[in-house]
């Protein structure tokens, strides 16, 4: 969105769309232009797990049912020769010169449903996020888990995947280093290899979970709150890791089980009890990693009253529900207030009412909340926007 | 003159949720998202409690 203005029952919103270079009208999702696209980008939807092309869909149940053409890889925009889709297409929906459009859109009311973005691990460097290769996000662990996703279902340690992958693309380096006379370069790549052909296929599948939570939440240094809804998820993990892999063994660290819903607590009871889940008590202190990429936690055990390590095979960070990094920019344009922590600023008794009336919010724009409860506020929003609908905005109007 | 349309921004659970609902009303919706497929989080998501169903 790009401009707005207006009040409760006579906004007007002029949205930005951009070019997809398909055209949807034609384009029939058949993925023959995929299959053969030159270009390989890592595929930001499994977190670089694996590859995607520079035409793309998100994954393949995506709605709108239409391929998209990534303008920052795709060689045709880089100036280079190609084309490759184009032919490919029976349908003749390739449209290189499509153009972005701006819509212009007068409605009555308005909702904010931006939702949030995962807490950037990265900001707490002793769990090792972004250095060791086998301490994953939550969000990861669940497209590793995923059927459709980069390991069809196999709980594999990403430094297998990664490693895989590296093992592939090794040889065509080495004989480039060769070829250039690049002796130390080729040398060390070699190295590499060895080490990788030895040692990336001896833990082929993460048996020995353990999942931190509280990261990034209920932390003083970086969101107070409580991320609501990363409890249920963890053990979630788990239990599904377990139904993959019955001699899988998972430990959550945590500070207090908020297992707050509708069968939520029973499902803690049945992770112990028919999954093997271990809950420990305490807070992980520190993350370290051994010469075979294992993790090495270092923890307090608070019921033990003493300070353990373990070695795992992978670990999984409950990382926080952080407000979306663009809600800053639609709150400016709509004009609507946000809370310290970026959410959108709500009262207590009207929890969907924005600071501004007519527009309303639900879902992870308004605060970390569940599926469940995302739902409910969504068909409550509906409501509230259906008011304003019907009675042209004098009900809600102040 | 006033409008009976409703602009939703964010195609994810809580945005595909609303604008169904209203759409079932028969009130006109606009769901506007900014990556090439909606969905959101929950598409990433393999599978949700307490069900361990799957999800979208």
């Amino acid at each position: 969105m790009v401009e707005f203005s207006g009040e409760i029952g006579s906004f007007k919103a002029k949205v930005h769309r951009k070019a997809r270079y398909v055209d949807a009208s034609k384009c029939t999702a058949c993925g023959a232009c995929a299959e053969k696209c030159p270009t390989k980008v890592p595929n930001e939807f499994n977190f670089g797990l694996n590859d995607r092309k520079a035409i793309y869909k998100d994954y393949a149940q995506g709605i709108p049912s239409v391929y998209t053409i990534d303008p920052n890889h795709c060689r045709v925009f880089q100036g280079k020769k190609c084309g490759v889709c184009a032919k490919q297409c029976q349908a003749g929906a390739i449209d290189y010169e499509q153009k972005d459009s701006y819509v212009d859109l007068e409605v009555a009311a308005v909702i904010v449903a931006t939702g949030y973005d995962l807490f950037d691990a990265t900001r707490i460097p002793e769990y090792g996020y972004g250095r060791f290769p086998n301490v994953i996000s939550s969000l990861e662990m669940e497209r590793l888990l995923s059927a459709g996703g980069p390991t069809a279902g196999h709980l594999a340690r990403p430094s297998v995947v990664k490693g895989e992958a590296r093992l592939k693309e090794l040889p065509k380096l080495i004989a480039k280093a060769e070829k250039d006379e690049k002796t130390d370069a080729a040398s060390a790549l070699n190295k590499e290899r060895k080490w990788l052909e030895e040692h990336v296929h001896k833990y082929p599948t993460a048996k020995k979970l353990g999942f931190i939570q509280c990261v990034g939440s209920r932390d003083f240094r970086f969101h107070k709150y409580c991320s609501n809804y990363c409890c249920m998820h963890s053990i979630k993990e788990a239990i599904i890791a377990r139904d993959h892999e019955p001699e899988t063994e998972s430990y959550i660290f945590y500070m207090d089980l908020r297992t707050v819903g509708k069968g939520f607590e029973e499902y803690k009871i049945r992770g112990a009890k028919v999954s093997g889940l271990k809950y420990v008590r305490g807070r992980v202190a520190e993350v370290l990693q051994d010469e075979e990429l294992n993790p090495v936690v270092y923890f307090e055990d608070t019921e033990q009253r003493c300070v353990r390590s373990m070695t795992l095979d992978m670990v999984i960070l409950a990382n926080a529900c952080s407000a979306s990094k663009g809600i800053v920019t639609v709150a400016e344009l709509l004009g609507i207030a946000l809370d310290e922590n970026n959410f959108v600023k709500t009262h207590p008794n009207k929890p969907l009412d924005t600071s501004v009336p007519g527009i309303f919010t639900c879902g992870c724009a308004q605060g970390p909340l569940d599926i469940p409860e995302s739902v409910a506020q969504a068909s409550s929003a509906a409501a509230r926007a259906a008011e304003v609908v019907m009675t042209g905005g004098r009900a809600l109007a102040v | 003159m006033a409008s009976n349309e409703v602009l939703i921004i964010g195609g994810g659970i809580a945005g595909m949720q609303a604008a169904l609902d209203l759409g079932d009303m028969g009130i006109t919706v606009h769901l506007v998202e900014k990556n090439p497929s909606i969905g959101g989080k929950m598409a990433q998501l393999d599978k949700t409690f307490p069900t361990n169903d799957c999800t979208i």
